[in-house]
């Protein structure tokens, strides 16, 4: 393996469809599911006619964005070291909704945070109905109210003027 | 009744004194002879003149005199018992009218009296109530102003929350969060790099 190549694989860049530690946790459990089944198939012998098992479209996404082979058990190795370092060290920030978000929803949000805040940053979603619309987003240290209940308080004076100018 | 009496003992009286008078002069004796003779002489003329028959004349005479007396005096009594009885009754009936008047006077004074005591206390009870009634007035109003106050600062502190609430109420279903995606894309836009040194900081 050549050093750029070597050097590519270091960077490993979560798909769009890997959203919290949990997908961490399944992509990882699916690749130890992968690495049995081959270790299985490879004590059976080259006679056995068995198919790979499907994997999901994050863990091919996952593999392909690193330059590793699934097949390969050192890439499965890499990948999966890889993958437990960053469930332990990614970023996580915890957006909490009016409502569930639909993935895709959680993907715009996701894309925009990797890109312009943390290449492996991952979400933690959770539910706060009294907010009505927007969000709350709370990271390792800091607090931010994108609702429209604290959009409400920072405009009262504009509703204060509205009150008082029917009266 | 009581000048009857004093009549009737008067009038017997001057008869006792008049027959007492008759009888001493009657019994006196001349002091010497001449005078002794002039005064039987006067006896005997005066036996002569008033002899029994005059005197029982005298005496019919004196006794319807005196029964005149006594009815006339009687009747004058009787006059004056029933003037008396008359202005007694008018004595007393003025007596009791004026009493009465100055009864009623009195009484109408003290109903005036009373009427006035109860008038001034109906007035400074009025007085008093209209104080008090104005000062309730004024702790009402303070009372209100203060009410409405706290309301209205307690409205506008949870104007946020009650408007929230309404559009959550109100359209809370009808939200969608792709529409708010470009709002939420800006928001962290706007805080961006308080994002970034955080996740830097904490990592």
């Amino acid at each position: 393996m050549v050093p750029d190549e070597q050097a590519r694989q270091q960077e490993l860049t979560l798909p769009l469809t890997v959203i919290t530690k949990t997908d961490i946790s399944r992509l990882a459990r699916e690749l130890e599911s992968l690495d049995e089944f081959l270790l299985q198939a490879s004590a059976t012998g080259p006679k056995s006619h068995m198919s790979l098992p499907k994997t999901s479209h994050s863990l091919e996404d996952l593999s392909a964005g690193a330059g590793l082979k699934l097949t390969d058990k050192s890439d499965r190795q890499n990948l999966k070291e890889k993958l437990e370092q960053l469930r332990d060290t990614a970023p996580v920030m915890h957006f909490s909704f009016a409502a569930e978000p639909q993935p895709q929803f959680l993907q715009k949000i996701l894309e925009w945070l990797r890109k312009e805040i943390h290449p492996n940053v991952l979400l933690q979603v959770g539910l706060m109905p009294d907010i009505a619309a927007g969000c709350v987003v709370r990271t390792t240290n800091r607090y931010f109210d994108f609702s429209l209940r604290h959009n409400l308080k920072d405009k009262r004076s504009v509703l204060f003027e509205g009150i008082r100018g029917k009266d | 009744m009581w000048a009857l009496v004093l009549t009737l003992g008067s009038l017997l009286g001057a008869t006792a004194a008049f027959v007492w008078l008759a009888t001493r002069l009657g019994e006196q004796k001349p002091a010497g002879d001449s005078q002794n003779a002039i005064t039987e002489l006067a006896n005997k003329e005066s036996e002569h003149i008033f002899s029994d028959e005059f005197r029982e004349e005298l005496r019919n005479r004196g006794r319807l005199h005196f029964e005149k007396i006594i009815s006339e005096n009687a009747m004058f009594l009787q006059q004056d018992l029933r003037m008396t009885a008359t202005q007694v009754n008018q004595f007393m009936k003025d007596q009791i009218t004026k009493t009465l008047k100055e009864e009623f006077a009195k009484y109408e004074q003290s109903i005036a009296d009373a009427k006035q005591l109860a008038t001034e206390a109906l007035n400074k009870t009025q007085v008093a109530i209209e104080q008090q009634h104005q000062i309730l007035s004024e702790q009402l109003q303070a009372q209100v102003a203060e009410e409405k106050q706290r309301l209205v600062a307690r409205f506008e502190e949870n104007m946020s929350d009650i408007v929230n609430h309404y559009v959550l109420s109100a359209i809370g279903n009808q939200i969608d969060l792709s529409d708010q995606l470009e709002f939420i894309i800006g928001s962290l836009e706007a805080n961006k790099q308080a994002i970034v040194e955080d996740i830097k900081n904490g990592a």
